[in-house]
C-alpha cells in the first residue's frame, strides 16, 4: 500500500520530471493528450463558424437572397453544438482521470499517516502534521489537484497548437492583422511566467495559513472548558481572529495576483480585439491601404474579427490555470514533505490478524527507541503467561515509549525485542498485538457510540462483564443514551476517573493475552484504584500477563516484580550491557 | 431558501458600500462585454457598407473606434474592480463568520463544551464557511447582474435592431438560462449536499484516525479506520462526479442554446435585411450581441450546480446561531441550567470582616433525571489562607461539588456565596477574576509553553512564567526541553501525564486567584513531587482560599481540613 507511488515516481522520471507535482500528474497523462486533441478539434470549428458568418454578413450587403443567411445560421449552430459536444467530451475524461489521481492520493497519504508512530501518545505524532492539519490535507487541500489536472494541462496542449493555426489563417487575409495578434500574444506567456512565481509562492503561504488555521482551532475547541475557566475566551477570540483575518489576507494576496494577471491578459486581448477592429474597420473605408492581399472585404474583415478574441482564448485559459498550478504545486510539494518526513512507521499494518501462535513469551534485551535527538532505553527483562510487571521511573523517563516499543508501535532500532519466541517486526508486529490490549494515558473515543468504542475488535460480546469488572456500569448507566452514547473525542462529558474505568473495560473486553497498561489508576480514588487493581489480578489470574507502567506504589505492590525504565541517554549504552544491565538488575524487586 | 438569503444579507452587510460598487461594476462588465462585440460588429460591417457604396468620406469612424477601444478597457479595468471588491468583501464577511461561530461556541453551558466533539466543531467553522463563499460571488450577484442585463439588451437591441431580434435574443436566453439553470440547481442539489457532508464525514474519519492512533493500531482496528475513511473518500467522489457530470450537461446546453440563439439571430437579421426591413450593419449588431451575451449564463453555472451544497451549510451555520449547545455533536442531555451566571459587568468584590471568602451553606444538587441528590444540604466554608479538602469516593459529587462553585452549574437549592456576594449576583467575569478552577480532565493546547501559561493572562512576563514553573516544581523539566520556547503537540502532546499537571497549575496560579479550587491536583505525580507541588501552590497564594477534591494521602495531609462527603 506504501508504494503506491513508485509506479507514478518511476514514469515521472522517463518523462523529464519537474517536482513533485510531475510525478503525482504522471498518471494522467495519457487522458489528458486525449482531452487535449478533443479540444483541439473543437478549437478548429471556430474558423468554421466565423467563416459562415462572414459569408452570411457579406451577402448582406451584396442583398443575397434570404436562403443565404438561413444556411450561415443552420450551419453556425450546428457547428457550435458540434464543438459543445466535444466540450463535453474531453471535460469527462479529464475528470475521470483527475479523479483516479485524486484517490490514489488520498489513499497513499492516508496509508502513510495512519502507520505513523505515536510512541504512544495520542495526538500529534512525531515529526507528522497535527491530525487536524492532516484532515485538512486530505479533505480539503488534495481536491486543489483536481482542477490543475483538468484545466491546465488541457489548455497547453491548445495553446500548443490553436493561436498558430489562426495567425497562419490570420495571415492568410491579411499580414497586418497577422502581425497584431504575434505582437499582443507572445507577451502574454512571459507575463504569465513571472506572474506564475509569484502566484505560486502566495499559494504555498495560503496552504500553510489553512493548516495553522485548522489545527489552531481544532486544538482551542478541545480546551474551551479550560479556556473559559481561565477567562481567556476574548484572548483565544482574538487569537483565533487574528488566523482568520490572516486566512483572509493570505487568500486575498493569491486572489489578487490572480485577477490582476488575468486583467492584464484581458487588457492585451481586449486591446488586440480593438486594434484588430479598428485596422479592419479603416481598411475597410479605404483609409488604410495596406496589409491584406489585395483590398480587404467585408467578409475577410468580419473573419478577422472573429478570429481575434480565439486566438486570445487559450493563451487566457492558460493563464487563468496558472493559478491552479500554482495551488497544486503547494499541495503536491505538502505531499512530498509528508512523505520525507516517514521516518519511523508503526510495525506491522494495524489490521486485524490472527493471533501470533505459541505460549505468551516477551524478552526485551538491550533495546532502545530513538525519540528527537535522544534515546529512550528500555530495562532488559523477560515475561512468561500470567506474569505481572511494572515499569517505574520517574516522570518523562520514557515508560510510555517502553509501552509503546512491546506493542510494535514505536521501532527499536537497537536491541531485540522478542515475542511468542520470533523477534517482533512488521510481519508479526499485527499477529502479536491480536495477543494485546492496551490502556493509554489519554483515552480516545473515536466518533461512534459507546458500544463500539469499547468493543474495538469488534467481537460483538456482550460488554457487561468488563464494565462490571472495570467498576465502569454506573459510568455508562449515568450516559445519556448509555451505550449509545457519543463522547467527546477525549471522554469529554465524563471525569478523567470514569473515562479510565472504559478504557480499562475496553481493554478487558478484548480479553487480552498481555495488558499494557500506562498509569491505570491515574485519576482514581483509592477505593476505585483498589477496584481496578483487583480487575487486573483477576485477569492476571486468567492466565493473563500484564505490564504497567506507574509510580503508584499500591499497584507496583501488586505486580510480581518491577524494572526501572533507565535514564535516557546514548543508544551504545542500551546494548552496553555491563553497566545497563547491572543497574537494571539492582532495580528489579521481588513482590 | 431562506438561510441564503439570511446569509446573503449577512455578506452584504459587512461591507455595504463595497458590495454595492461591485455589483453595479458586476453589471458594466457584461453590458460593456456585449457591446464591445455589438459595436465592433456594427462598425466593421458599416464600414464596409460604406466603402462599398463610396460614402466613405462621410462615415465617422472616430466615434466607433473610440467607443471600441473604450469599451475595452472600461471593461478590463470594470472587471478587475469588481472582483476585487467583492471577494475583498465576502472574504471579510467569511472570517467575520467565522469568529463569530468561535465565540458563539464558547459561550454555550459546561456540559456541551466539555462533550464537544473538535472535528465537528472545526468543520462548521472552516469547511460550512468556507462553502458559503459563493452566496454572493457565484449567485447572487451574477443572478441579478444576468437578469439586468438582459433586460437593458432588450430593449436596445429593440431600440437599434428590431423588436423580432431583440425578443429571439431575450427571451431565448431568458427560458433558455432559467429552465437550463434550474434543472442544474436540481440535479445537483443532493450530489453538492452529499459531496460537502462526505467530505466533512471523511475530515472527522481522518482526525480521528490521526488522534486515537495508538489505540487503533493496538487492538488491529486501523485497517477498518482506513476503510472508514476511503470509504468517506469514495462517498465524496462518487457525489462529485455526479456534480460534474451536471455542471457539465449544464456546460453542453448552454453552449447549444447560446449558439442556436447566435444563430438565430444571423438567420433572423438575414430575412429582416432581404426583405429591406433592416439594414445590414444593424442586423450584425443584433448577431454579436446575441453572441456576446452568452458568456453571463457560463458563470451561473458553477454557483447554480453548488446551490444544494451553499443551501445545506448556511442551514448549519444559522442552526449554530439560534440554538447554541442544541447542535448534533452534543450528545442531547436534559437541559438543565447550564450556567449559574448572569453576564453583570465586572465589578470589585470585598468581603465584610470575618466573612469566609468561599461560603456554602445547604446546597443540594441533583443529577439531571437522577431521583437522589448527589449532594444534600451542603454546608462548608474555606476562609482566606485556609486549605480544605473533601474527600469521598468516586461519584460521590466532590467535582460537581466545585463546578457548583466556579458557578459552571446551577444548584438545586442553597447558596455559595464569594467574599459575601452570593455567585448569581456575580458577572462571569467577576467570579473568574476572583476563582480559578483547576478540572480534572484540564487541557494544553499546542504551542509553546509560554503560550499555554499565556491563556491565563495577558502580558505574562518571562521571570512570572518561571517562577510559576517554579512553584511547581517543573522549571527543570521545562528547561531541558528547550526552556519556555519549547512546543508541544496537538493538545499539550510531548509533556508526561504528571507534567502535563503541573503545566495546569502553573497556568491557574498565573491568575492569582483568591479562591483556588482543585480537583485532584496532584494526580500523576509521585508523593515528593506532589509534596513539593501543593507546598508550592499555598507559597504561591499564601492568602487564598483552597478548595480541593482529594483522594491521596499527599493532598489530604497537605489540607488543613478535611470534609468528607458522602
Amino acid at each position: 500500500m506504501r508504494d503506491k507511488r513508485t509506479p507514478a515516481s518511476r514514469s515521472g522520471r522517463r518523462r523529464r520530471p519537474s517536482g513533485p507535482l510531475a510525478a503525482i500528474e504522471a498518471p494522467a497523462r495519457a487522458a489528458q493528450a486525449r482531452a487535449g486533441r478533443l479540444a483541439i478539434l473543437g478549437g478548429l470549428l471556430w474558423p468554421v463558424q466565423a467563416a459562415l458568418v462572414a459569408w452570411a454578413i457579406a451577402g448582406w450587403l451584396t442583398h443575397a437572397p434570404l436562403a443565404h443567411s438561413l444556411v450561415a445560421g443552420a450551419g453556425f449552430a450546428v457547428a457550435g453544438i458540434l464543438r459543445a459536444l466535444l466540450d463535453q467530451w474531453g471535460g469527462a475524461i479529464l475528470f475521470r482521470a483527475a479523479d483516479e489521481v485524486l484517490a490514489s492520493e488520498r489513499a497513499a497519504a492516508i496509508a502513510r499517516e495512519s502507520l505513523r508512530s505515536a510512541g504512544g501518545v495520542t495526538g500529534g505524532a512525531d515529526g507528522g502534521p497535527s491530525s487536524a492539519a492532516l484532515g485538512a490535507l486530505v479533505a480539503q487541500k488534495l481536491p486543489l489537484l483536481v482542477p490543475y489536472l483538468t484545466h491546465y494541462r488541457p489548455a497547453r496542449f491548445r495553446v500548443m497548437v490553436l493561436p498558430f493555426v489562426f495567425i497562419a489563417l490570420t495571415a492568410w487575409v491579411s499580414w497586418v492583422a497577422a502581425l497584431i495578434l504575434v505582437v499582443a500574444g507572445p507577451l502574454i506567456p512571459l507575463f504569465m511566467a513571472l506572474v506564475g512565481m509569484a502566484a505560486k509562492e502566495a499559494s504555498a503561504r495560503q496552504m500553510v495559513e489553512i493548516g495553522d488555521m485548522n489545527a489552531l482551532l481544532m486544538d482551542r475547541l478541545a480546551a474551551l472548558a479550560d479556556i473559559r475557566l481561565l477567562d481567556a475566551t476574548e484572548r483565544t477570540a482574538r487569537d483565533f481572529g487574528a488566523r482568520a483575518e490572516g486566512l483572509r489576507v493570505r487568500t486575498m494576496a493569491v486572489l489578487r495576483i490572480a485577477f490582476l494577471s488575468s486583467t492584464v491578459l484581458e487588457l492585451f486581448s481586449a486591446l488586440g480585439v480593438a486594434m484588430m477592429a479598428v485596422y479592419v474597420g479603416f481598411s475597410l473605408l479605404g483609409q488604410i491601404n495596406f496589409g491584406a492581399w489585395g483590398h480587404l472585404s467585408v467578409g475577410e474583415g468580419i473573419f478577422l474579427l472573429l478570429l481575434a478574441p480565439e486566438y486570445f482564448q487559450p493563451l487566457r485559459d492558460l493563464a487563468a490555470a496558472w493559478h491552479d498550478k500554482a495551488a497544486a504545486d503547494a499541495v503536491a510539494e505538502e505531499l512530498a514533505a509528508g512523505a520525507a518526513a516517514e521516518a519511523t512507521p508503526v510495525l506491522g499494518e494495524g489490521a486485524t490478524a490472527a493471533p501470533l501462535p505459541g505460549p505468551l513469551s516477551l524478552r526485551v534485551e538491550g533495546a532502545a527507541v530513538r525519540r528527537g535527538s535522544g534515546w529512550v532505553r528500555l530495562p532488559n527483562f523477560t515475561l512468561a503467561r500470567g506474569e505481572a510487571l511494572a515499569l517505574t521511573g520517574p516522570s518523562g523517563a520514557g515508560k510510555s515509549t517502553a509501552l509503546a516499543a512491546i506493542a510494535g508501535l514505536a521501532r527499536a532500532e537497537v536491541g531485540e525485542i522478542t515475542v511468542a519466541g520470533a523477534p517482533l517486526t512488521d510481519a508479526n508486529a499485527d499477529a502479536w498485538r491480536a495477543r494485546l490490549a492496551w490502556v493509554g494515558q489519554a483515552p480516545h473515543f473515536l466518533d461512534a457510540a459507546l458500544a463500539e468504542n469499547l468493543d474495538l475488535r469488534a467481537t460483538g460480546a456482550d460488554p457487561a462483564p468488563a464494565l462490571a469488572a472495570a467498576r465502569a456500569e454506573g459510568v455508562v448507566a449515568g450516559l445519556p443514551g448509555g451505550l449509545a452514547a457519543r463522547l467527546g473525542e477525549t471522554g469529554g462529558g465524563i471525569s478523567g476517573g470514569e473515562a479510565r474505568r472504559l478504557t480499562l473495560a475496553r481493554a478487558l473486553m478484548a480479553a487480552p493475552d498481555l495488558l499494557l497498561a500506562d498509569e491505570p489508576t491515574a485519576d482514581l480514588d483509592a477505593e476505585t484504584a483498589l477496584a481496578v487493581i483487583a480487575a487486573l489480578m483477576a485477569l492476571k489470574a486468567r492466565g493473563t500477563a500484564l505490564i504497567v507502567a506507574t509510580h503508584d506504589e499500591g499497584l507496583i505492590a501488586a505486580m510480581d516484580r518491577a524494572v526501572a525504565v533507565p535514564a535516557r541517554g546514548p543508544a551504545r549504552a542500551a546494548e552496553d550491557t555491563e553497566a545497563g544491565s547491572q543497574a537494571e538488575t539492582s532495580a528489579e524487586t521481588e513482590a | 431558501m431562506k438561510p441564503l438569503l439570511t446569509i446573503f444579507r449577512k455578506i452584504w452587510a459587512a461591507a455595504p458600500g463595497a458590495m454595492t460598487r461591485g455589483a453595479v461594476l458586476t453589471v458594466v462588465v457584461l453590458v460593456a462585454g456585449a457591446s464591445l462585440l455589438g459595436l465592433s460588429g456594427w462598425f466593421i460591417t458599416a464600414a464596409g457598407a460604406a466603402g462599398l457604396t463610396a460614402g466613405a468620406l462621410d462615415f465617422n469612424v472616430f466615434g466607433p473606434s473610440a467607443g471600441v477601444r473604450g469599451l475595452a478597457l472600461g471593461r478590463t479595468a470594470a472587471r478587475y474592480g469588481e472582483r476585487l471588491l467583492t471577494h475583498d468583501a465576502t472574504l471579510r464577511a467569511l472570517a467575520a463568520l467565522r469568529i463569530d461561530l468561535m465565540r458563539r461556541q464558547t459561550r454555550a453551558g459546561l456540559d456541551t463544551l466539555l462533550r464537544l466533539r473538535g472535528a465537528t466543531a472545526l468543520n462548521r467553522i472552516t469547511a460550512d464557511v468556507d462553502a458559503l463563499d459563493g452566496v454572493a460571488l457565484r449567485l447572487v450577484l451574477p443572478l441579478a447582474a444576468g437578469l439586468i442585463t438582459h433586460v437593458l439588451a432588450f430593449f436596445l437591441l429593440a431600440w437599434l435592431v428590431d423588436e423580432t431580434v431583440a425578443l429571439w435574443v431575450a427571451l431565448g436566453y431568458f427560458v433558455g438560462g432559467a429552465v437550463i439553470l434550474t434543472a442544474t440547481a436540481r440535479a445537483g442539489l443532493q450530489p453538492s449536499i452529499r459531496a460537502e457532508r462526505g467530505a466533512q464525514a471523511l475530515r472527522r474519519a481522518v482526525i480521528d484516525m490521526g488522534r486515537a492512533r495508538t489505540e487503533l493500531v493496538v487492538f488491529g482496528r486501523m485497517e477498518a479506520q482506513r476503510g472508514t475513511v476511503l470509504a468517506a473518500d469514495a462517498e465524496t467522489r462518487g457525489a462529485l462526479d455526479a456534480l460534474d457530470r451536471a455542471e457539465r450537461r449544464a456546460g453542453l446546453a448552454l453552449s447549444s442554446v447560446a449558439t442556436l440563439l447566435a444563430g438565430g439571430a444571423l438567420a433572423i437579421g438575414g430575412a429582416l435585411v432581404s426583405r429591406g426591413a433592416l439594414d445590414p450593419a444593424s442586423a450584425a449588431l443584433g448577431f454579436f450581441v446575441a453572441l456576446g451575451l452568452g458568456e453571463m449564463l457560463f458563470g451561473l453555472r458553477r454557483g447554480m450546480a453548488e446551490l444544494g451544497r451553499m443551501r445545506d451549510a448556511a442551514g448549519r451555520v444559522l442552526d449554530d446561531e439560534t440554538a447554541p449547545g442544541a447542535v448534533e455533536e452534543v450528545v442531547a442531555e436534559p437541559s438543565a441550567p447550564t450556567s449559574a451566571l448572569t453576564s453583570a459587568p465586572t465589578m470589585a468584590l470585598t468581603p465584610a470582616d470575618g466573612t469566609a471568602l468561599l461560603e456554602i451553606s445547604g446546597l443540594t444538587y441533583r443529577r439531571p433525571g437522577a431521583g437522589r441528590p448527589v449532594l444534600d444540604a451542603l454546608s462548608l466554608s474555606v476562609a482566606a489562607g485556609e486549605t480544605v479538602a473533601v474527600s469521598g469516593p468516586s461519584g460521590s459529587g466532590k467535582s460537581t461539588l466545585l463546578f457548583l462553585c466556579a458557578g459552571l452549574l446551577a444548584p438545586e437549592s442553597g447558596m455559595i456565596a464569594l467574599a459575601g456576594t452570593p455567585l448569581p449576583d456575580l458577572g462571569e467575569r467577576t467570579l473568574r477574576a476572583q476563582l480559578t478552577l483547576v478540572p480534572q480532565r484540564a487541557a494544553l493546547v499546542a504551542g509553546t509553553i509560554r503560550e499555554n501559561l499565556a491563556l491565563a493572562c495577558d502580558d505574562l512576563t518571562d521571570a512570572e512564567a518561571e517562577a510559576a514553573l517554579a512553584a511547581v516544581a517543573l522549571s527543570h523539566v521545562i528547561a531541558a526541553k528547550g526552556g519556555l520556547d519549547a512546543t508541544l503537540g496537538e493538545g499539550g502532546a510531548g509533556l508526561s501525564g504528571g507534567e502535563t499537571r503541573r503545566l495546569v497549575l502553573a497556568r491557574a496560579l498565573l491568575r492569582r486567584p483568591r479562591v483556588l479550587l482543585l480537583d485532584e491536583p496532584t494526580e500523576g505525580l509521585d508523593p515528593e513531587t506532589a509534596r513539593a507541588v501543593l507546598d508550592g501552590i499555598r507559597a504561591w497564594l499564601p492568602q487564598a482560599a483552597i478548595l480541593t477534591a482529594s483522594h491521596r494521602a499527599a493532598e489530604l495531609g497537605w489540607a488543613g481540613r478535611v470534609v468528607p462527603i458522602a
